[in-house]
């Protein structure tokens, strides 16, 4: 019933689209990789990797198949639709994993509005400004947007404020954003089980983590209400020029860590800052180095743990003509004070990755990546060794057809 | 040389001479701030009271690959634009600037009457699907204008003797407009120069990359 609301908005949009003048812009792509992997049993397949493909599940993988549309209602308003099947064995028929209505009204004396309503990502990532909350510079995402992938999404709404002094004759612009969202409970699971990983992977909004019934996350499913409580965010962003980005954003989910749901299903109380810089060069150069710092807790039974969590990476990038070479360095931990240390991480990782653009069509990456890391829940939950270090070699294929992509 | 012939030729050197002395030209030398020739800046020359603007045109300004072609364009008070968006997607033109605000949705294949512009002042135009996309339409009520040439060099012949305003501007622009303002006096025949040095450097110009440089091409 709660759907009916945004159904009634729907169609009154609907009946207001004045005639067929807005044409619907889509776009189909399928990325298939060709992996090597000395990875140990991923969270896809219900280990406590850290790479996306481990050394069981190398050779042709799918990388991702997408579909995306956006049909405007009218001028101001859009329908934007992503979903995208990621190669799980159980994934679900609707794997989508942004819906969203948006409200983009003309600017008016340089103050431009944006609006949000349905399920989309939040404001954190520097790295993910391609189609479908991809990375143009590497294939696998830094640790810390990797998990924003895995767990975290708004269901709600967002509103955005942006003062355009480049468009008055000034040389910055600045943002603020504020986003009230439910159904994310459950985030905060996936980071302090088994701490941060490497991956493109986006968990779709009825889809789970690591597979359905995975030994390590036995419960799964991230986009639930379950205290009732809504959750914030509130984020800034200044702008040089278009040389220089800073955003920061302050996220709640207020989840109560003492509820959980009857077939159990916890609401992890996660709550973190971001703040990131980018710069982009003339000469091609691009630089990121993005920061966050958080704490997930629950409390079943009155016995409360807490997972303080940090993450963070520097990016470096080159393009030429239809050349990208990018490098990254990122840097992980959980420290835990649960029991046995359940869920303590430390680890670093090395991304080094070549993209070629050949064509609006055809997209040649290759990837390497490597990383290092200690997780104590290997022990506890797998009798794993908690030491690893894994390698992954990606070779990418992509091709795309849309409305925006003629021959 | 016959009698008749000697006086035509006298004549019409005399009217020539005439000529020459009642108009002369008006160059502009711009330079940057590090001497290096300052391209592309729009230049203005507007005379005493009493001298006419110069006539409306009607002119088109395109969307190609997400751009604005040409991304500046001057045009005399009173012109109209059109926008007729050659890109395959679509765009929602508008400006906030106090000379002219408009929105204008394009889709690919349909045509919008032309924009008018009756107010003299600098048009920024922008577009609400594609953020990155900028341009520029500056309406002027002077008699002359242009955009200096890769040396920095604009010029124009036959201006009539008097007095004249030269105002420079450009999008990257620190200098305030007022502090490059020149005056220049046309008195005979002779060419008058006037030379614009900046103080303060251009701001960088916009990064080339399309949105579509970003994702996938």
């Amino acid at each position: 019933m709660k759907a009916l609301p945004a159904c009634i908005a729907l169609s009154t949009l609907c009946a207001a689209v004045p005639g067929s003048a807005w044409s619907t812009d889509w776009e189909l792509s399928a990325d298939m990789r060709l992996v090597d992997s000395d990875g140990q049993r991923s969270l896809f397949d219900g280990g406590l990797g850290t790479l996306r493909y481990d050394s069981e599940h190398d050779g042709v993988q799918v990388g991702r198949l997408r579909a995306a549309l956006t049909q405007p209602l009218g001028d101001v308003w859009a329908l934007k639709l992503d979903a995208s099947y990621f190669g799980q064995d159980d994934a679900h028929p609707v794997s989508v994993t942004e819906a969203f209505l948006e409200y983009r009204p003309y600017p008016l004396d340089g103050w431009r509005t944006r609006v949000r309503i349905g399920a989309f990502y939040p404001p954190v990532s520097l790295e993910d400004t391609a189609a479908g909350w991809s990375s143009p510079y590497t294939l696998s995402n830094s640790a810390l947007n990797s998990w924003i992938g895995e767990e975290i999404r708004t269901i709600g709404i967002e509103g955005k404020l942006e003062w355009l002094g480049t468009r008055l004759g000034h040389d910055f612009d600045f943002g603020a954003t504020a986003g009230v969202f439910g159904w994310n409970d459950p985030a905060g699971v996936v980071v302090a089980t088994g701490g941060f990983s490497l991956n493109d992977f986006q968990t779709p909004l009825f889809g789970y983590v690591g597979g359905r019934g995975s030994q390590v996350f036995p419960e799964n499913e991230l986009f639930h209400e379950i205290d009732g409580h809504a959750g914030y965010y509130v984020g800034a962003e200044a702008r040089y020029l278009d040389r220089v980005t800073l955003l920061a954003l302050h996220y709640d989910n207020r989840a109560d860590p003492s509820a959980e749901t009857s077939n159990g299903i916890y609401a992890w109380d996660t709550h973190f800052n971001s703040a990131g810089l980018r710069v982009d060069t003339a000469g091609g150069w691009t630089a990121i180095i993005q920061w966050m710092a958080g704490t997930t807790s629950v409390e079943p039974d009155g016995e409360y743990a807490a997972w303080p969590f940090y993450a963070r990476f520097a990016l470096i990038s080159r393009q030429w003509g239809r050349n990208t070479l990018s490098a990254r360095y990122d840097i992980f931990g959980v420290d835990s004070s649960a029991e046995y240390n359940f869920g303590d991480e430390d680890g670093h990782a090395w991304t080094v990755a070549y993209i070629f653009n050949q064509s609006a069509h055809w997209r040649f990456a290759l990837e390497w990546l490597h990383v290092t890391s200690e997780v104590a829940s290997r022990a506890v939950l797998l009798n794993e060794p908690t030491f690893a270090r894994e390698n992954q070699t990606q070779l990418s294929v992509r091709y795309t057809i849309g409305s925006d992509r003629p021959y | 040389m016959s009698r008749t012939g000697a006086w035509i030729a006298r004549t019409l050197l005399v009217f020539l001479g005439a000529t020459r002395a009642l108009a002369g030209t008006l160059s502009v030398q711009a330079s940057l701030a590090d001497h290096a020739p300052f391209a592309g800046a729009v230049v203005t020359v507007r005379g005493e009271a009493g001298h006419a603007p110069a006539a409306p045109i009607s002119t088109i300004l395109d969307q190609i690959n997400l751009t604005f072609v040409p991304d500046i364009i001057v045009v005399p008070v009173g012109s109209t634009v059109e926008f007729p968006n050659s890109d395959s997607v679509s765009h929602q033109i508008y400006s906030f600037s106090p000379a002219k605000r408009f929105q204008l949705p394009l889709y690919h294949g349909k045509p919008y009457p032309p924009v008018h512009f009756d107010q003299a002042g600098v048009v920024t135009l922008g577009c609400n699907i594609h953020d990155r996309m900028v341009g520029y339409i500056v309406v002027t009520d002077a008699a002359y204008f242009g955009r200096t040439d890769a040396g920095g060099n604009w010029s124009v012949t036959n201006v009539p003797r008097g007095t004249y305003h030269v105002s420079l501007w450009h999008p990257l622009l620190r200098d305030s407009v007022a502090s490059l303002e020149r005056e220049v006096s046309i008195t005979g025949d002779e060419s008058a120069t006037s030379t614009v040095q900046l103080a303060q450097p251009l701001r960088p110009a916009p990064l080339q990359a399309t949105a579509r440089s970003k994702d996938a091409y």
